[in-house]
């Protein structure tokens, strides 16, 4: 086995490439998390919007319009999960599972019935979300490798991760929801309006679920299949654990995930059977979220003991 | 009115508000919905053949719902009863294989309780986890189930492989009797009801079972009263990894013969769906997941006589749950007090 085939510069792409998903599935269980609601329907969002993603593309030959629809069809989806959840109090756990269920049911019937197909969805006429080539970086050798013909989503991530951390951390509205996070109590006492910023973290986070979907649809494949997100929305609710909801943090989780999908990849090139190529994202999200939670105990027992020793004195 | 005709009449609404909804998406294709649903019923009632496919898809979603409302009692949202059929279930075919050196009553004795400990295992991981470190169930089992699927998959197409065109196992030297022929119906539905009627009196009626239920609605009380509540977490976990694996083995030895590639698939997620429209009441759990069974078996007929898809379904399904859940929808008797309440004090 040559190692110098596995870990090659062409990986460091390969990470990301299939990270990307996963971080938009992230941020979008990170924000509502931020309001302490946690966000199992992001699957759900997200195959809704692959699928809306990928027959507005094909039907008007725009990507920019399939992707502001797949948003719309992630806000929809998440506006029922926000009424259920916040007006008539539905168990959020259970909610969220019927919106993956939803999702998956609706997908796979309007297949049936738009497409008249069943399983996989793929036509030259679906216009995907266009890469981006930078006539320069061809004549450099390890930058070209690097960064050429980026799909223009994976570009924006960038960009989105650093918007959320601003807008969470650094404007009013953030303060605001992160309170009605900690202590909904607390805030409703300071006047915020907890039922408000709850509903608009879901409903942001139903856009942003959307556009994952589009992602993953018309940045990362060119189709659409039944089940296409393949439990990616709930690796991304992992690695919101994992980065305790912050978004640059939690992307650095995805990463870990991209890049053991990646390697496995590589992998099956020298015999690995592909069942556990296909298995080896999953068994590394469930350690990592376990390694995340159990160093989070150890820092609340740390911080517990300290105190301890404080009233001891 | 008391709870239980308040919580019946919910359920019936729900099933109404859902069938309905159905309707829209029905007559949104062109279709007639009242010849879709007949079409259904007859689907899954009108010969005996088809009564015995609804009866043979009834007995794993009777467990897996089961299995997912115990766990709901202890307080876990275990969406990996799925994994844990796939795990009973090549557990069961591989012992059913091997094992030939026991007698066939012992053979059929190993295999259930092979299914059982396996699938209580699986169970254990997550269960683990969330009693001890407060890792969210509901991710871990539910990308558990993936990995068990992969994990059943490589098995049946590399060592354990029949070597057939379908990936499956050799066949089991032990099998369940069949009945109401040429379907599937088998023995395991009666091996099915027992269990459940046992686990029900467990629940309700044994010490155990009530300290499920406080560490279910209140752990700090459960801990107050000498429970230990994650101990008690984690058997409830097993105890449904446990139901969760003889469904698997049902299916294995009466339904198939052998171990099927992917023969789980929605098997889990269907008895959660049947769980949780009744909110977790393992009285009315079976009702639901028969009516589940009905609408799976009757959909083939109505997509071969009527020209809606069978996907229709699972979309009524899980509008469905997704209406059950609401748990404020349908209280009508709540509100008018609340207006009569508000009236009196205008006055």
């Amino acid at each position: 086995m040559n190692l110098g085939n596995i870990f090659s510069i062409s990986l460091i792409y390969a990470t990301i490439r299939s990270a990307t998903p996963i971080i938009y599935a992230a941020l979008c269980a990170a924000i509502t998390q931020q309001a302490d609601i946690l966000n199992i329907g992001t699957e759900g969002i997200m195959l809704t919007g692959a699928f809306a993603a990928v027959a507005v593309s094909y039907m008007s030959g725009s990507w920019l319009l399939g992707i502001a629809v797949a948003m719309l069809a992630g806000l929809v989806m998440a506006g029922i999960m926000a009424i259920g959840h916040i007006r008539y109090k539905a168990e959020i756990c259970a909610i969220g599972m019927g919106i993956n269920l939803f999702a998956l049911a609706i997908t796979k019937f309007m297949l049936n019935v738009i497409f008249d197909k069943s399983g996989t969805f793929s036509d030259p006429a679906i216009s995907p979300i266009p890469r981006i080539h930078i006539p320069f970086l061809s004549e450099v050798p390890v930058l070209k490798e690097l960064l050429e013909d980026w799909a223009i989503t994976e570009w924006f991530v960038i960009v989105l991760i650093l918007l959320l951390t601003f807008v969470l951390y650094k404007t009013r509205w953030g303060l605001r929801l992160r309170a009605v996070g900690q202590f909904p109590l607390a805030a409703q006492t300071a006047g915020i309006n907890v039922n408000k910023m709850k509903y608009q973290a879901i409903l942001i986070s139903g856009l942003i679920g959307g556009l994952a979907g589009a992602h993953l649809s018309l940045g990362y494949s060119q189709m659409f299949t039944e089940n296409m997100t393949s439990n990616r929305g709930f690796m991304g609710v992992a690695a919101m654990y994992f980065g305790g909801a912050h978004p640059v943090l939690t992307a650095v989780g995805c990463l870990v995930f991209g890049f053991a999908d990646s390697i496995g990849a590589r992998l099956q090139a020298y015999g690995m059977p592909s069942q556990f190529v296909l298995l080896m994202p999953y068994v590394v999200t469930i350690i990592i979220l376990s390694i995340s939670m159990v160093s989070k105990k150890m820092a609340e027992k740390k911080k517990k003991s300290s105190l301890i020793a404080i009233h001891a004195k | 009115m008391t709870g239980t005709m308040k919580n019946i009449r919910k359920i019936l609404l729900t099933m109404l508000l859902a069938l309905v909804v159905g309707s829209v998406f029905i007559l949104a294709i062109g279709e007639n919905p009242l010849a879709a649903y007949s079409a259904l019923f007859r689907g899954a009632f009108s010969s005996k053949r088809a009564f015995g496919t609804t009866l043979a898809s009834f007995t794993p979603l009777l467990l897996t719902s089961t299995a997912f409302a115990v766990a709901a009692k202890g307080g876990a949202f275990n969406v990996g009863v799925e994994g844990e059929v796939f795990l009973g279930g090549i557990t069961a075919a591989y012992i059913g294989i091997h094992w030939t050196f026991l007698p066939k009553p012992l053979l059929l004795i190993a295999c259930f309780l092979g299914a059982a400990v396996v699938g209580a295992v699986w169970a254990l991981i997550p269960g683990f986890l969330k009693a001890v470190y407060n890792v969210n169930e509901v991710c871990v089992t539910i990308l558990m189930n993936s990995v068990a699927l992969y994990i059943t998959s490589y098995l049946v197409s590399g060592p354990m492989s029949a070597g057939l065109a379908n990936a499956q196992s050799d066949p089991v030297q032990v099998t369940l009797p069949n009945f109401l022929k040429p379907s599937n119906a088998n023995a395991g539905l009666f091996i099915a009801i027992i269990l459940v009627v046992l686990i029900m009196i467990m629940l309700n009626k044994t010490t155990i079972g009530y300290k499920i239920r406080t560490v279910g609605s209140n752990p700090l009380h459960a801990e107050y009263a000498g429970t230990n509540p994650k101990k008690v977490f984690i058997g409830t976990m097993m105890l449904s990894g446990a139901i969760g694996g003889i469904a698997g083995c049902i299916e294995v030895l009466g339904v198939y013969g052998y171990f099927l590639n992917n023969f789980a698939y929605n098997l889990g997620t269907n008895g959660m769906l049947a769980s949780l429209i009744v909110k977790n009441n393992i009285a009315f759990a079976p009702f639901m997941a028969f009516f589940l069974a009905v609408l799976k078996s009757g959909a083939m007929g109505m997509q071969q006589n009527t020209g809606v898809p069978k996907s229709i379904i699972d979309t009524i399904t899980a509008v469905f749950i997704i209406i059950a859940t609401m748990e404020l929808l349908f209280q009508f008797a709540k509100k008018q007090k609340k207006k009569t309440a508000k009236k009196k004090q205008e006055a």
